[in-house]
């Protein structure tokens, strides 16, 4: 087959496959929104999620001090280390 | 004496001839590289070596009965490999950046016109004398442009066997030379200005979504597009395996044994493609340089599509950057995106945001293979 008769399957290819993979990627887009809208959220595992965080939570108070104590330490550190950004 | 005689002529000395010797040169390169360099070292070198091993004289490895024509006929020949290792890549990917994202598939599709303008470039090359590639070889050679090696190697395998060594060399070569390539191109047709811009957070997706996900790509494929799949069906298994929580051993052994075990193989298969009568030609020049051209105008048709897609996106912008990993080859090019963003704002990481495409590239190349099959193949 001649060159040229090959360039133009060639460039045909291009334009159907380039249509084809964006038209292919869009449907999916559509779906993927549609299944954003109907898939439920994950309702049992938000409130597990949420109690497994309120224990630590309830943790946190405790070291508050030792916090306090951390954030002083960094400051100190930093006027240290660079006092010119003060 | 008689003996003496038989004994030298079955040496390797007495058999070696310059093309073998040159192949030898070349697998010795690709584990150079490998081992030095740190390039892909997961395959080039099985695939450096099989080469080695493909080129020693006498003892015909590749030939029909040999070790390496078995493992190439029962992997690649069939397509199993490939799909094998697709179905662990599967198992290795989280959608949730995308199915938070749905856009960023666009910029998925956009990148793969890489794949296409090389087809076309690969068939403008048969007006230089010595190039004869047919519409299935140029499809072939085309794929390196989706940065996706088992994509490669399976469309390879089904379109044009014989230029499979050089085809495969050429993807993961340039798949490991993604962090040069990429980031010039993508600050030439970006602004200061552009990489700068944030992304808005994602939003948390949930697990019925990440399970439904890899179901509703398989149905579209089954209802738009059958030949790709074999790509996609495997993939989509893997992932159905992760998200679905339920067979974690499955999934862990797809991501790890199943995967490892044919690398290895695939390696050595696609090692065997790398004989000298296959490999030594000038059409190989040609495929190393249509790779880089595919690798290129892939990343700079992504960028484009993403420049386009921030014009239109209102208040949720998009950083042109991203559009660079719409090429696949996960996770390096999210990885080189994050970095070349953090050059221009050292407190913008486009990690996450860059998955998106770079996952939707996976499925571009996928598709785009699944398209080539169907009108080529």
């Amino acid at each position: 087959m001649d060159i040229t008769a090959l360039l133009a399957q060639a460039a045909n290819l291009m334009l159907t496959g380039m249509v084809g993979v964006f038209v292919f990627l869009s449907i999916l887009i559509i779906a993927v929104k549609g299944l954003s809208k109907f898939a439920a959220p994950d309702e049992p595992v938000q409130p597990r999620s949420q109690a497994a965080k309120s224990k630590p939570a309830g943790a946190e108070q405790v070291p508050a001090e030792n916090l306090a104590a951390i954030s002083a330490a960094i400051s100190q550190y930093r006027n240290q280390h660079f006092p010119s950004e003060k | 004496m008689d003996g003496l005689v038989n004994l030298w002529s079955a040496t390797g000395l007495a058999n070696l001839t310059f093309p073998a010797l040159a192949m030898i040169a070349v697998g010795c390169g690709l584990l150079y590289l490998a081992i030095a360099k740190g390039f892909e070292p997961l395959l080039l070198v099985p695939i450096g070596f099989g080469a080695i091993l493909t080129n020693i004289p006498v003892a015909g490895l590749a030939d029909p009965g040999g070790l390496l024509y078995y493992v190439y006929y029962i992997g690649i020949d069939s397509g199993v490999f490939p799909l094998l290792i697709f179905m662990g890549v599967g198992a290795l990917t989280d959608f949730s950046a995308l199915i938070a994202n749905p856009r960023m598939l666009l910029l998925g599709a956009a990148a793969q016109f890489g794949i296409f303008a090389t087809l076309f470039g690969a068939i403008l090359l048969n007006y230089v004398p010595g190039f004869e590639f047919t519409l299935q070889d140029a499809s072939a050679i085309a794929i390196i442009g989706g940065a996706d090696g088992p994509t490669a190697i399976f469309l390879a395998s089904r379109l044009s066997p014989e230029l499979l060594g050089a085809i495969a060399v050429a993807a993961y070569s340039y798949m490991a030379l993604v962090p040069i390539i990429q980031p010039p191109i993508m600050r030439l047709l970006t602004t200061e200005e552009e990489r700068n811009i944030a992304m808005p957070q994602l939003r948390a997706v949930s697990k019925q979504e990440k399970i439904l996900f890899p179901l509703g790509v398989l149905a579209l494929t089954l209802l738009f597009l059958p030949a790709a799949t074999p790509l996609v069906g495997m993939f989509c298994l893997g992932n159905l395996m992760k998200e679905s929580g339920v067979v974690d051993r499955l999934s862990n052994s797809a991501q790890n044994e199943i995967i490892n075990i044919t690398t290895i193989f695939l390696g050595l298969a696609v090692g065997s493609k790398l004989a000298a009568d296959q490999f030594l030609t000038v059409e190989t020049i040609g495929i190393l340089v249509l790779g880089a051209v595919a690798f290129s105008i892939g990343t700079a048709s992504g960028v484009y599509m993403a420049k386009v897609m921030n014009r239109f996106a209102g208040d949720s912008p998009i950083n042109p950057l991203v559009g660079a990993a719409g090429v696949s080859a996960v996770p390096m090019a999210a990885r080189v995106v994050n970095k070349v963003g953090l050059e221009s704002n050292p407190h913008n990481f486009l990690l996450m945001h860059a998955m998106g495409p770079n996952v939707a590239g996976v499925l571009g190349s996928a598709v785009a293979a699944g398209i080539l099959l169907a009108l080529v193949g």
